[in-house]
Order: structure tokens, then sequence, then C-alpha cells
């Protein structure tokens, strides 16, 4: 009926730059002590885009990592709402509300496999300096893109000790020649506790098929941080449905705040894969 | 009513609320998850989301899309069905100062007068919202466009209830007068003015309605000036209060309201952008 919306609050904060890392992927940190304090690994922050009521909405983006007083988040430009956050200066305002959202359950043993898909890395970086910090050292990020220079770069996946980092490309211009899917075979030979998963819809639900058509046993703890249209980010517009199996029948669940991390045996993958694109206003 | 802001707005029937400034329907689900951001209890009272017979998943996804200075929604009346509210959501609202206001829907006078009948006994709901105006489902707004129909189902709602009625107007009439006035001497305590307007959204891309319904509910500053006219229109047109509702983003486009008629207003899909915006209307207004 209703998510922990304890931690969530409304926030200004201060922009201390907007990085571009090639590819069109931009990384914007801000100072931000309310969520950098309270946001846990794959917890979201609805950002104000603009002053203007043009675009209206906040834009959903996963809490990339946190330092201190500062967070991180990583987007591409390709609407109204993120051209304007691409355009945001060193010491511009803010306006945030967070932290929102159901993040990952973190497990604190065994080997963990992160599988991203494009700006599907935004949730990796502070999902694994947690799973650091509760002794978890066998982590393997698999990351996926169309081409190489959209590539979130494998040392910021985690600082100051980079993760091992399994990279493809659609095109081949880096790493594998190919979908990140097709990396996933290996990484289940070392039988992990958990994978994670993030990334677009359909690049999520491929993991899931792959992994049952792999005829492995599937990793005890198996989540996807998932992506749905949405209004407000905290339950109550109901905008941001997504297909989840319950007794085996569909129903809507909540991104906002029954996701945006489901777990991926939950998710009604077919009738996901049905849905329409997003479209980009 | 009074002409003092400070005080409270006499809707009649006994539901006086404590001041102007409501959440409005849809836009604060039961009051769970607000409670959770803002201290609801200063304001003048919660409209709930649209309450049904029987519980409703709603639409198939996307529900909503953005527009120019507002957003269009579908979500289709998801609700968990009156009796869930009756019975494992009022108990949560006791103790609580803002009145809550249950929003009814239904495609047919005895979902109406059955939703009514069930709340008619809960201590917690201050009052009654009809809507007989959703765009979104089918029959939604059947009741909404046709006086002579909005006129019959308010008479068989007031005969089950002695709970300050009001009745949420759908702007999507030619004559929302006649409406208001039907309604009016049929029995409602007050109305809403107004719903979502029917808008559609074309992905560029596909050449289709990104709502797979087609159409949805337009809401946000956009309709603001649309729904000030109407609700111009239907304070002119009836004696009882009329709280007007579309597009409030502060208090100065909330005092628009009350400048041509209102007694009261609803904040809704500015909430969304900025949960305390209610809030900040309230104090906008005492200045």
């Amino acid at each position: 009926m209703s998510g922990d919306l304890s931690r969530a609050a409304l926030e200004t904060g201060e922009v201390l730059v907007v990085e571009r890392l090639g590819g069109g992927l931009l990384e914007l940190v801000a100072r931000l002590p309310h969520l950098a304090a309270t946001a846990t690994p794959g917890a979201f922050a609805q950002l104000r885009c603009g002053q203007s009521t043009t675009p209206l909405l906040r834009r959903p983006f996963s809490v990339a990592w946190t330092q201190g007083e500062t967070c991180g988040f990583v987007f591409e430009a390709v609407g109204a709402g993120t051209r304007l956050l691409s355009e945001l200066q060193p010491g511009d305002p803010l306006d945030v509300l967070g932290p929102l959202g159901h993040g990952f359950s973190v497990v604190d043993a065994g080997s963990v496999v992160c599988v991203s898909g494009g700006l599907g890395c935004a949730p990796f970086p502070l999902l694994i300096n947690e799973l650091r910090r509760r002794g978890v050292a066998d982590i393997l990020v698999l990351n996926g893109a169309r081409t190489a220079t959209r590539l979130y770069p494998a040392e910021r996946f985690a600082r100051p000790a980079v993760p091992v980092v399994a990279e493809a490309t659609d095109d081949g211009t880096r790493g594998h020649h190919g979908p990140v899917t097709d990396l996933l075979h290996r990484a289940l030979g070392s039988r992990p506790s958990a994978l994670y998963a993030c990334g677009p819809n359909a690049m999520v639900g491929a993991v899931m098929r792959t992994l049952l058509e792999s005829g492995a046993d599937l990793p005890a703890t198996l989540e996807a941080s998932l992506e749905a249209p949405m209004g407000c980010g905290f339950g109550t517009c109901l905008g941001c449905a997504l297909p989840v199996l319950e007794n085996g029948v569909s129903i809507w669940r909540l991104c906002c705040t029954d996701g945006p991390v489901m777990s991926m045996r939950d998710v009604d993958w077919d009738a996901l894969a049905a849905l329409p694109g997003a479209d980009v206003a | 009513m009074t002409e003092d802001r400070f005080s409270g707005v006499d809707l009649g029937r006994g539901l006086t609320l404590p001041n102007r400034v409501g959440l409005a329907s849809g836009t604060a689900g039961y009051g769970f998850e607000l409670e959770q951001l803002i201290d609801l209890n200063v304001l003048g009272a919660l409209y709930t989301k649209g309450t049904t017979v029987h519980a409703r998943e709603g639409n198939p996804p996307p529900r909503v899309a953005e527009t120019g200075g507002g957003m269009l929604n579908s979500i289709g009346l998801q609700n968990p069905g009156v009796d869930v509210v009756a019975t494992v959501y009022a108990p949560r609202w006791r103790g609580w100062a803002i009145p809550i206001i249950v929003n009814v829907a239904g495609g047919s006078v005895d979902d109406y007068v059955h939703c009514v009948t069930v709340l008619e006994p809960v201590v917690e709901v201050a009052g009654i919202e009809l809507n007989i105006s959703c765009p979104n489902i089918a029959q939604g707004l059947d009741f909404g466009r046709d006086p002579d129909a909005a006129a019959r189902l308010v008479a068989a709602v007031r005969a089950v209830t002695e709970r300050c009625l009001i009745v949420k107007l759908s702007p999507n009439v030619t004559d929302i007068a006649a409406v208001a006035r039907a309604v009016e001497d049929a029995g409602a305590d007050a109305v809403s003015a107004v719903n979502t307007y029917i808008g559609r959204k074309i992905h560029r891309a596909t050449g289709r309605s990104v709502l797979p319904l087609g159409t949805g509910g337009l809401s946000g500053p956009a309709i603001q000036p649309l729904a000030l006219a109407a609700v111009a229109t239907v304070a002119e047109a009836v004696h009882i209060p009329v709280i007007g509702v579309g597009g409030i983003v502060d208090a100065a486009s909330a005092r628009d309201f009350l400048t041509v008629g209102a007694c009261a207003v609803q904040v809704g899909t500015a909430t969304f952008v900025n949960p305390e915006t209610a809030l900040q209307v309230l104090d906008g207004l005492r200045d």
C-alpha cells in the first residue's frame, strides 16, 4: 500500500560538476548532504529539471555513488529534462527529493555478479561499495553498451580498488562483440550467491531468459532495478505500473515504491516485454 | 462560507474544513504516502483516490505522459475497493486532524449507492466526493455529461447519506453550469470543479498514442486558465459552495480561484512535483 518514505526529504543541493564521460554519458555530481547520508544501494532520487513548469515532472535517477556529502548521478541528455540537467553549471542549485524506492538486498557473503546495460551502470557503484563494506570481495561486473565510448569507465564502478569488469559492446569496439548476456555463462560458473541487473527492461529480461536457459542453479539473490514512466516517485500517482506475477497471476506493482529493485523471479517478463517503449518528452 | 481566510470553510451538513487548501483526489492516494513526507494535519482536506465497489487493478502502462506544462494520466481508478477503504484504511485515519473526504466512482447508480452506504457508518470519513467525471474508465463520464443522469445519481446517493456530499464536475461537457445546477437541485451540498481535461499525446517516433487507451486526463498548470473559466461559470450558476481545482501551483494561482467565487481549493498535480506545495499555498494565502 505504501513504501517506506521515512528517509525521503526535499533538499536543495549545489551542483559541483557535470562531467562528460564520452558517448553521451554524463555524470552529475552535487553536494546533497541528506541524500548522501541516507541513500542505500538501489535507491533513486527525483531531480527537478529547471525552475519552470515545463518540464513539469521531476526525473528519477539512481543514486550512483555517495562520498561524504556528495552524490553522483549518471545519465544521458535525451529529452527536455535531461538536457536541462546537462547544462547545469557548478554552483547551480539542484532540487532533489529522495532517497526513494525499494533498493537491493545486499548480500554479505559469496561471489556477486552485477550485470549492467548502458545507463544501467548507475546503481552499481553504490551497491559495490556496500558489498565491499560487508566483506564481499568476489565481485564481477558485466558491463555492456552499444559501443565502446558508451561503456561506463571500469574504474568508476568502485574506488579505490577497481572490481573485475568484463565488457561487451554491440559493435565490437571494445571487449566481447555481442550482447552482455553472452558473458553470463562463464560468470555463472562461479555459482554466485547474488546477481544484480540493471539496464533497459528488455536487456534485463534477456538476462533472466539467459539464466533460465542456462539450466544453472539461479543465484539465491536475483534482483533487477527496473524502469517505468514515473509521475511522483513516492507512490501516490500510481503511474509507474510494472507487471509482477503473484500466485501465477499478473498484477501491477509500482516501480517507485515496490521497486525500482524487484526480485527477477517475481517480474512478469512476457508482459513487461509487451509494453510499449518509453516516450521521451 | 466565510470571508475570513483564517477560519474554516462550511460546506454544509456539519462539515467545516479547517482551512481552504486541500489535496485533490488522485494526487494524494489515501494519505499514507504523503503522511510520511509532509504534515498533512495542517491542511483543509484530503480527497482520496477514486474508490469503487470492487478493487480495480488499473490500466496498463504507460499510465502517465508529460506534456507542455502538464501531464496526462490514464491510471484507470486503481484502488483497493470500498470495503478495504472502510475496514483497513479508515482505522489508520483515526486521530488525523485533516478531514478525509472519500472520492467515490462507479459505473452505475447502484455502484455509487453501494459505496456510499458502506462508508456511511465509518466515523473517520468526513464527507463524500462523487466522481462523475473520470475520463479513464468506461462509463466514467456518463453521469458527468448529462444533467438529468447526474441529478438522478445525486438524488439516489443523497437518499443514503447524511454526510456532506460534494460532486466533482467534469470540464469535458458542453454546459458545465447545467450539470452544476442539476446536482445542486438534486441535493449536492457542494461541487468541486474541475476534473481533468481529455487529452492525447502522440509518440512521435511511432505515430501512436503514448497512452494505451489513446486519451488520458490532462492536469497541471497548463489547465489552470481553463479550470478558472469553468469555476467562474459554475460559481455564477449555483448557490452551494464551489471548490476550485485545476493547475494550482502556488498561492497566487490558488487565489485566482477564490477571486472567481471558489470558497476552497484543491492542489493536485503540483503535489507530485513538490509534496509541500499545498502547505506553501496555505501559507501564501495567509500572508
